[in-house]
């Protein structure tokens, strides 16, 4: 993870449109100037960005299930539920299931887990619609090489080309 | 003589379609169900938002097990090829809706 950045999945480790799942991992930084405000000598992870870890990595099944012909942008999160704190150093797993793929909207539940014990959870919707301009499409397809969306739900053009 | 609207003319909905969806939006944008007709419009009369109209979609899709095609009709109605009475006025919206259920169960 890289807060600053909003760089919140490391690595995907499952994606399965098929299946509707994707399952990603995470480590917490050891330091960052969020920690500095959130809080003062009780650094957590802020439970708005547990939101946002949810959000991409859900976000990145929605982009492989349309092959990235469209982005999926956050409009709604429901029952958001934070059962513990996450503090710097901790390795976080994210996994989100696509609960419905509609035209111009998704729905996706996620989860994240941090050494066997859930805690965070949240439904999350997306309002999906065409790229607003090539620069944002291709940098999410950099981004996606950066945490490892399999090459098989990249873009054709990309995906033949290694 | 009574003339039905345009959108009930030969291509009519289920009463019952119609309850389910006028209930999903009473709940789901919290207008009392009474103010809610066949003859209402969503946007004009009911003043659903687009995000409030996300949920109904969504609620909608779930209840019938279908896709509403919303990016095609919104950009049909943007092109001017068809009036947004025929998919935000609810009967018409009915009407499209049993038209997906049907084409499912064939």
């Amino acid at each position: 993870m890289r807060l600053e950045y909003f760089q919140m999945v490391d690595r995907i480790i499952q994606l399965d449109p098929e299946a509707r799942i994707v399952r990603a991992e995470s480590t917490v930084p050891d330091e960052s100037p969020v920690f500095e405000g959130h809080f003062p000598g009780h650094p957590l992870l802020p439970g708005v960005l547990m939101i946002e870890t949810m959000a991409q990595t859900g976000g990145w099944l929605v982009l492989a299930t349309l092959r990235f012909s469209r982005m999926p942008f956050l409009a709604q999160v429901k029952e958001a539920k934070f059962r513990g704190f996450v503090t710097p150093g901790q390795k976080l797993e994210v996994g989100a299931r696509l609960v419905q793929d509609g035209s111009g909207y998704a729905v996706v539940t996620g989860r994240i887990d941090q050494a066997g014990r859930k805690v965070a959870e949240a439904e999350i919707r997306y309002g999906v619609a065409p790229f607003p301009n090539e620069t944002l499409r291709a940098q999410m397809l950099q981004m996606a090489r950066r945490v490892a969306v399999p090459e098989a739900y990249l873009p054709e053009e990309l995906a033949s080309g290694g | 003589m009574i003339v039905p609207p345009r959108w009930n003319r030969g291509h009519g909905y289920m009463p019952s379609t119609f309850e389910t969806v006028a209930g999903i939006i009473a709940e789901t944008c919290d207008i009392p169900r009474e103010k809610i007709t066949p003859e209402s419009h969503a946007i004009n009369d009911l003043g659903i938002d687009s995000l409030d109209f996300l949920d109904v979609a969504f609620a909608i899709d779930k209840a019938f097990g279908i896709k509403m095609p919303l990016e095609q009709w919104t950009q049909e109605v943007n092109e001017g090829k068809v009036s947004s009475d025929e998919y935000f006025v609810l009967g018409g919206l009915c009407a499209n809706i049993d038209k997906l259920v049907a084409a499912k169960v064939a």
